[in-house]
């Protein structure tokens, strides 16, 4: 219930001292995230808006299973 | 205390007692799954993390009556404090006992994984290395007080189980990857990748990055 907030932009972070590699993040975001050659996440750069719902709904699901809590999603003020 | 006389709770103590064995079992299995990096192919490898979680979730579930039909029931004496705190048992103190040290174990265990968001990821990894520890000494508390598992069926499960442990926990070791093992097939490069490669290969032999051992 309530209004949800639908405006702004978000990116997908990845803290490289956390990751090694899992590869989960590629197979719940595959929209945002590539695994380059040595399985570590390339993640897409550009801001995604909040209302992109399926995409955001993936990157949430990656900050959640990631096991070993190497994501975080970053929303951007707007301007 | 409350004591009931209903022969079904000390019937239901020894039945959720084998079933949790077994579940914890299959989730410490899964726990060596997602930790040697398996999945990718067939079945995703976050599928069987999210299967690890939740099965530990069911787990949980069956030790909890397990715990309170073992209180409740009035066959043997224990208390709620015996269930927590070792050595406070007057039926089979030191059996008992380690029945409370791996519910403490697993607590600490389960309480961490749902903080996980909110502790450092190295508190939350030093604490899921006690599961092993919990493990373990749940087999030989089953084995100890379980009045099923010293015959029949009873004791080819605890049996059954103590084997599939020791392999997991022989194979954590020994098969523990590089900080990385490559595309998964389900990651969208692995299609397109110029040089496809089998599910298990490395990208690089291991010296090409740091290997684990040597951070860890």
């Amino acid at each position: 219930m309530g209004v949800r907030r639908r405006t702004g932009l978000f990116i997908l972070q990845v803290n490289p001292i956390l990751c090694d590699g899992f590869g989960h993040c590629a197979e719940l975001a595959p929209e945002l995230v590539e695994i380059d050659e040595w399985g570590y996440p390339i993640i897409r750069s550009e801001p995604v808006s909040l209302g992109d719902t399926d995409v955001y709904q993936s990157a949430r699901y990656a900050e959640r299973g990631c096991p070993r809590r190497a994501l975080r999603i970053q929303r951007l003020n707007e301007k | 205390m409350i004591a009931l006389t209903t022969p079904y709770l000390w019937y239901t103590a020894r039945a959720t007692g084998l079933v949790a064995l077994v579940l914890f079992t299959v989730v410490v299995s899964l726990g060596t799954f997602v930790a040697n990096r398996i999945g990718g192919t067939i079945v995703g490898r976050f599928e069987l993390n999210e299967l690890h979680r939740s099965l530990s979730i069911v787990a949980m579930i069956f030790l909890v009556i397990h715990i309170l039909t073992t209180v409740l029931d009035s066959y043997v004496s224990t208390g709620f404090i015996s269930a927590v705190i070792p050595m406070t048992s007057q039926y089979k103190r030191l059996d008992v006992a380690l029945g409370a040290i791996a519910f403490d174990l697993i607590l600490a265990v389960w309480i961490s994984s749902l903080l996980k968001l909110h502790i450092a990821n190295r508190s939350w990894r030093f604490i899921h290395w006690f599961s092993w520890i919990a493990f373990a000494t749940a087999v030989v508390h089953g084995f100890l007080t379980g009045t099923d598992a010293r015959s029949g069926i009873g004791l080819v499960v605890v049996i059954a189980c103590a084997a599939v442990g020791v392999a997991a926990a022989i194979w954590r070791f020994l098969g523990r990857p590089t900080r990385a093992s490559g595309r998964t097939a389900l990651s969208p490069l692995a299609a397109a990748s110029p040089a496809p490669r089998a599910p298990g290969e490395r990208a690089f032999p291991s010296a090409a990055r740091p290997s684990r051992k040597a951070t860890r």
